[in-house]
C-alpha cells in the first residue's frame, strides 16, 4: 500500500493506518459476510490486517470485487469497524469502480445531488456499448415472461382459487 | 463501630463476616428479596453461598435488610446517616460498597435455542428436572458483550465460567461440545481442566461468530476457521455474556460521592478504598472478578474499613503475611530492529503463568515500540483479564502487531525469521530477536506458588492460606497484574482474622521410637512437621560417642489435626491421644 491509497482511505472513512490495529481477530465479520455465500474463503479481517501491516491488497480479492455494502460485518463487529467503507475506498484507489459509480460520485461532487443529464453524458457510451445492447437478448427473454399469454398460462394451472391464491 | 455493607452478594457477605469477627455491628442492605447476588444464580454455587452465609445468619450483631434501597445519605463528622426508601434510617461509621456486577443482555441474538450462559445454567440445573430431549450438540461462544467498542474491558470470568458449564454438562450428559473463543483466559489450574476436557473430546476453535440462524430443532452457525467458512448445526448455542458494573453503582456514587471511571467501576484511590472518606469497595464494584477474588476483596475491604480508624493492625497479624517481589528478565538487548514475542506453550502446568507473562510481554512490547522498533506478538492465548485488556488495546493502537495462532497453526523459528504455518498458506516474518514464553519460565523456577498447591475449592474459601502460620499474597500466591498484590495483602489479613482457633487434637510423637525417616513431613499438607536434630548416644559401652539424629516434631501453630502423618508413619510412632 502506498501513501496515496491510505490517503484515499482516510478521506472516505476517517481511518488511518494505525486505526486498523483495533481489530481483535475474532473473525465475526467473516461469519456473517454475505460474500462468503459466493466464495467461501473471504475473511474481511485479512484485509484489515494487511492494511495495518501496509501490505498490498490484491485487486482480485473476492471481497474487493463482490462486497455488497450490506454492513452486516459492521453491525456484528465488536469494535464496529466500518469495513464496507474501507472496501469502497479500496475499490476507488484500485480503480475498480464501474462507470456508473464514477458518474454518480462525480455528480454528487459537483451538484451535491444526482443530476441525470451529467450521468447520462458520462455513462451513455458505456450503456449503449456494454449495457443495453450486450444484454438485449436476455432482456427480451425476461420481458416475455410478462406477456399476456404467459400470464394466462400460469393462472390457469392452479385450478379455482380466489384473488390471494387460497383454495 | 457500625459497618454498613451495600450489597448482599458474595463479596458483601465476606466483608460482613470479617467485620463481625472483628466485633463490630454490621448492617447488610440487599436490594432483592434474598442475599446471593450473581453467585446464587449459578446452580452449582447456590449451596456454597448458602453455607457461607448461614455461618453468620445467627450472629446477633448482624442485621440484614432485604428489599431495601437507599434514598438519601447524610454525612456529619465522619458518621453516615443513611435513610432508606421506606423511611428507616441507619447510622454507620464506615460503608463498604459491594454492588456487584450485572450481566449483559444480548437481546439481538437471544432466542429459544440461543441462550445466555446464565439461562443455560438453568437448563443444566438439577433442580429443574431432566435435560431437554435433543441435547446432542452444544456450542459455546465467548466474549459476547465484552471486549467491544462500547465496553472495552474483558469480563475475565466468562472463560472460566464456560469451562465450569462444560464440566457440569458433562457430569449430566455426553453431548458433543464445541467452544468458540478469542482467547482462553483461565486462571491457574483451570488450564489443567481445559487439557482434561480437550482429551475428553471437547473441541476448542479459535474463532467467533454472530451468525445464528435458529429454527425449530436447532441453530445453524457459520464460523470462519482454518481459512474457510464452515457451517454447523447445534442443538443449543450458549453465549458467554460479559459482566458490566451494576446500574446501582451509578446511583451509589452520586449518594456517597465516590468517583467512577469511564467504564463505570469505582475508582480505587488506595487499595479497596474509594476517594470518598469512609467508603470502601469490594468485589464486582472494582472490576469484573471471579468468586475467589470477590471473597478476597470482601475480606480485604472489611479489614481496611475496620482498621482505618486509627487502630493499627497488630504486628503478629502482618507478620504472617508472606509475599515476594517478582524478578524480571535481565535487560533485553534493545539494539535490534525487530522483535518477536511468542506466547505459547503446550504444558498446562506452565500455562498458569500466561497471565503474568502476557502482561509483561505487552509492557515490554510497548516499551520497544516507543523506541521505534518493529514489534510483533504471536500468541496462542493472550491472557489479559479485565483492565489488562486496556493495556492490550493501547499496545495495539501504538502499532504492536498481534498475530493469533489458531489451533492447527504452528510456528517455527529459524535464524532471523519466523515461519507461521497455516492450513492454506505460510507467513514468513523477518525477525532479529525472538523472546519466548519459555525464557520467562525461569523466573518461576523453584518457587512454591500457592495456586499450584491448593485445589480450586480450597482456594475459594481460603484464598491466601498456605498454612496456619503463613499466608501467601501477591506474586507468590498467583503471578498476575500488580494491582492485585495490595488487595491480596488486605484480603490475607481478613482471612487471618477469620481463622479462629478451632478445637483440634494434635498428634503426639513418641520420640524414643522415631527413626527420623521424614515420611510424615512429606505427607503433611500444611507444612506442620519439621525434623529436629536430637543428640543421641550411639554406643552403650566404650567411648562416649554422641551423634545427631532427626526426630519429627509437630508445630502447633500450623497443624490442623488432619491425621495424615499418623496414617503415613511406617512405625506407628505418631498417634492421637485417645
Amino acid at each position: 500500500m502506498n501513501e496515496e491509497q491510505f490517503k484515499a482511505i482516510f478521506e472516505l472513512t476517517g481511518y488511518r493506518q494505525q486505526d486498523f490495529s483495533v481489530c481483535l481477530g475474532c473473525k465475526i465479520c467473516a461469519s456473517v459476510c454475505t460474500v462468503n455465500d459466493l466464495s467461501p474463503s473471504v475473511n474481511p479481517q485479512d484485509i484489515l490486517l494487511s492494511l495495518f501491516l501496509g501490505h498490498e491488497v490484491n485487486s482480485d480479492h473476492a471481497l474487493v470485487h463482490y462486497c455488497t455494502n450490506c454492513y452486516r460485518c459492521t453491525n456484528a463487529c465488536p469494535w464496529g469497524i466500518r469495513i464496507p467503507e474501507v472496501i469502497r475506498a479500496l475499490r476507488e484507489s484500485l480503480a475498480l469502480e464501474s462507470t456508473f459509480e464514477r458518474a454518480f460520485k462525480g455528480s454528487l461532487k459537483i451538484w451535491g445531488r444526482v443530476y441525470e443529464p451529467y450521468i447520462f453524458m458520462k455513462t451513455g457510451v458505456f450503456l449503449l456499448k456494454e449495457g443495453y445492447l450486450k444484454y438485449m437478448p436476455k432482456w427480451t427473454e425476461y420481458m416475455s415472461f410478462h406477456l399476456p399469454h404467459g400470464v394466462r398460462r400460469l393462472s390457469s394451472q392452479g385450478g379455482p382459487s380466489d384473488s390471494k391464491g387460497r383454495l | 463501630m457500625n459497618i454498613l455493607v451495600i450489597g448482599g452478594g458474595i463479596s458483601g457477605i465476606s466483608a460482613a463476616k470479617v467485620a463481625l469477627r472483628g466485633g463490630h455491628d454490621v448492617t447488610v442492605i440487599e436490594c432483592t428479596s434474598e442475599p446471593g447476588g450473581l453467585m446464587a444464580r449459578i446452580a452449582n454455587c447456590r449451596v456454597g453461598f448458602k453455607t457461607f452465609f448461614d455461618e453468620i445468619t445467627d450472629k446477633p450483631r448482624l442485621t440484614v435488610i432485604r428489599d431495601a434501597r437507599i434514598a438519601k445519605v447524610e454525612k456529619r463528622e465522619n458518621i453516615f446517616t443513611i435513610i432508606l426508601e421506606d423511611g428507616q434510617s441507619i447510622r454507620a461509621d464506615r460503608v463498604i460498597v459491594a454492588a456487584g456486577l450485572s450481566p449483559y443482555d444480548p437481546v439481538e441474538y437471544k432466542g429459544k435455542r440461543v441462550l445466555t450462559s446464565l439461562e443455560y445454567d438453568a437448563v443444566i440445573d438439577q433442580r429443574n428436572g431432566d435435560l431437554p430431549a435433543d441435547f446432542e450438540k452444544i456450542g459455546f461462544f465467548l466474549c459476547v458483550g465484552s471486549r467491544s467498542k462500547e465496553y472495552p474491558l474483558c469480563s475475565s470470568v466468562c472463560c472460566s465460567y464456560t469451562l465450569r458449564e462444560v464440566k457440569w454438562t458433562l457430569q449430566r450428559a455426553k453431548p458433543e461440545i464445541t467452544v468458540f473463543y478469542n482467547d482462553l483466559r483461565f486462571f491457574g489450574q483451570e488450564f489443567l481442566m481445559e487439557k482434561a476436557y480437550r482429551d475428553a473430546g471437547v473441541r476448542f476453535v479459535r474463532a467467533n461468530s454472530r451468525y445464528f440462524e435458529e429454527d425449530d430443532d436447532g441453530v445453524t452457525v457459520r464460523y470462519f476457521a482454518g481459512g474457510d467458512l464452515k457451517e454447523e448445526r447445534f442443538n443449543y448455542v450458549v453465549l458467554a455474556i460479559g459482566l458490566r458494573p451494576s446500574p446501582e453503582l451509578e446511583r451509589l456514587s452520586g449518594l456517597f460521592g465516590f468517583s467512577r471511571d469511564q467504564f463505570g467501576f469505582a475508582v480505587e484511590k488506595e487499595p479497596l478504598k474509594t476517594d470518598a472518606e469512609g467508603v470502601y469497595v469490594a468485589g464486582g464494584s472494582i472490576e469484573p472478578m471471579s468468586i475467589k477474588d470477590a471473597i478476597l476483596t470482601g475480606f480485604g475491604a472489611a479489614v481496611r474499613a475496620v482498621g482505618d480508624g486509627g487502630r493499627h493492625l497488630s504486628e503478629p497479624l502482618e507478620g504472617k503475611v508472606y509475599t515476594e517481589i517478582p524478578a524480571d528478565l535481565p535487560d533485553i538487548d534493545k539494539s535490534h530492529a525487530s522483535y518477536l514475542f511468542y506466547l505459547g506453550t503446550e504444558d498446562p502446568w506452565m500455562k498458569m503463568f500466561y497471565e503474568y507473562v502476557s502482561g509483561r510481554f505487552i509492557a515490554l512490547a510497548r516499551e520497544l515500540r516507543l523506541l521505534g522498533k518493529t514489534v510483533c506478538v504471536v500468541s496462542r492465548n493472550m491472557v489479559v483479564p479485565s483492565y489488562g485488556e486496556i493495556e492490550y488495546e493501547k499496545a495495539r493502537r501504538e502499532g504492536v502487531v498481534f498475530l493469533h495462532l489458531e489451533e492447527e497453526d504452528s510456528i517455527t523459528f529459524l535464524e532471523n525469521e519466523a515461519r507461521i504455518a497455516r492450513k492454506d498458506r505460510e507467513t514468513v516474518l523477518a525477525i532479529d530477536k525472538v523472546i519466548r514464553f519459555d525464557d520467562y519460565l525461569r523466573l518461576f523456577d523453584g518457587k512454591d506458588f500457592l495456586i499450584q498447591f491448593r485445589s480450586e475449592p480450597q482456594l475459594r474459601w481460603s484464598p491466601t492460606k498456605w498454612s496456619r502460620e503463613k499466608y501467601h499474597t501477591g506474586f507468590i500466591r498467583y503471578p498476575r497484574a500488580e494491582r492485585w498484590a495490595r488487595r491480596e495483602f488486605y484480603g490475607a489479613l481478613g482471612e487471618i482474622l477469620l481463622d479462629v482457633e478451632e478445637e483440634r487434637v494434635l498428634p503426639e510423637v513418641s520420640e524414643d521410637r522415631c527413626s527420623g525417616c521424614g515420611s510424615c513431613k512429606d505427607a503433611c499438607p500444611h507444612d506442620a512437621i519439621e525434623m529436629e536434630m536430637r543428640e543421641q548416644q550411639v554406643a552403650l559401652f566404650g567411648p562416649n560417642v554422641v551423634s545427631g539424629a532427626s526426630i519429627a516434631h509437630v508445630k502447633e501453630g500450623s497443624c490442623v489435626g488432619c491425621g495424615l502423618c499418623a496414617a503415613t508413619c511406617p512405625s506407628h510412632v505418631i498417634s492421637y491421644p485417645m
